[in-house]
């Protein structure tokens, strides 16, 4: 049984990195047209779910890492951004954070502490909570 | 440089508001123990995803939960040999007098500075945010100690050197 699943987790795995390369082209578009918060979204959506796998993950977060290092104007950004993103969007803020590569940390710190605002303590707990969907 | 040491301190404080939520949890191996889960790691469905929250490549602190303790360990920003040695003397000193302070931890986790170990007990005995205020307020005077100390230091070599050199001029 586990083999099975071992077989459909590295399937799926080549599936999902063929996707995430799908999605960077179609950020990078939206970027060099000046919409990085739709760039955002489109990052945060396609997020894989329940992967074990390492390098969907890293490619994942390289995607979501260029759509938030180009975002300029926080405020804006939560106007336009749905709630359901909050949540994922504050799992990729810690891993921004725990790089340790000081812009990456500066611009996740700013987001952090609006994303806090608008969403709450919740949103930290959930992240924290979540051994399952980890990202 | 003090927006980022602001939402720095920020961050920490909202994570550690959200991931302060102890209760009491009697040992589930051996009967009759009650010990803190974040540090024996024995069972993975009591403990929390870790947190790393980095400022910059020196200065990080990193947040483990567990359903009875929480431990928050901190590595200070060091920029020279003489900080190096001056933090850890100091951080030694505070952390081998951790029973007055309660929430200390006698050694630090490898790879920082200083650690606390927050239990449920503490978060009976005292009040929640107060804790919060406290952790917070120690990394804040943490920095402003080790730079007063780092003067101390280069003011009193500088006047031994004066008063020494001055036989020879």
């Amino acid at each position: 049984m586990a083999g099975a699943e071992g077989f459909v987790e590295a399937d799926n795995a080549e599936a999902i990195i063929i996707r995430i390369e799908h999605k960077s082209r179609k950020i990078e578009s939206l970027l060099k047209q000046g919409k990085p918060i739709e760039a955002l979204k489109t990052a945060l959506e396609g997020a894989p779910p329940k992967t074990q796998d390492e390098r969907c993950k890293s490619a994942n977060w390289i995607v979501v890492h260029r759509a938030l290092m180009a975002i300029k104007d926080v405020d804006f950004m939560f106007s336009s951004l749905d709630p359901e993103y909050y949540d994922i969007l504050m799992k990729y803020l810690y891993r921004g954070l725990s790089t340790g590569d000081r812009p990456t940390c500066d611009q996740c710190l700013r987001i952090h502490e609006k994303l806090t605002e608008k969403a709450g303590l919740g949103c930290i707990l959930r992240c924290l909570a979540d051994t399952v969907n980890t990202v | 440089m003090s927006n980022t040491l602001r939402l720095y301190l920020a961050c920490i404080r909202n994570t550690l508001d959200a991931a302060l939520c102890l209760q009491n949890f009697p040992c589930q191996e051996v009967e009759r123990h009650n010990k803190p889960e974040v540090e024996l790691k024995t069972s993975p469905e009591l403990l929390l995803n870790p947190i790393l929250i980095c400022r910059n490549e020196a200065e990080k602190c990193l947040i483990e939960t567990s359903i009875n303790s929480l431990r928050i360990s901190l590595k200070v920003k060091q920029a020279d040999e003489l900080e190096n040695i001056l933090t850890k003397k100091f951080l030694r000193f505070l952390s081998m007098r951790a029973e007055a302070f309660q929430v200390l931890r006698r050694k630090p986790v490898q790879g920082y500075d200083i650690s606390f170990l927050i239990t449920n007990y503490h978060c009976e005995e005292m009040q929640k945010h107060k804790l919060i205020d406290f952790i917070v307020q120690f990394m804040e005077d943490i920095d402003k100690e080790i730079s007063e100390l780092k003067m101390s230091v280069n003011t009193r070599g500088r006047l031994v050197a004066t008063e020494f050199l001055k036989q020879f001029v």
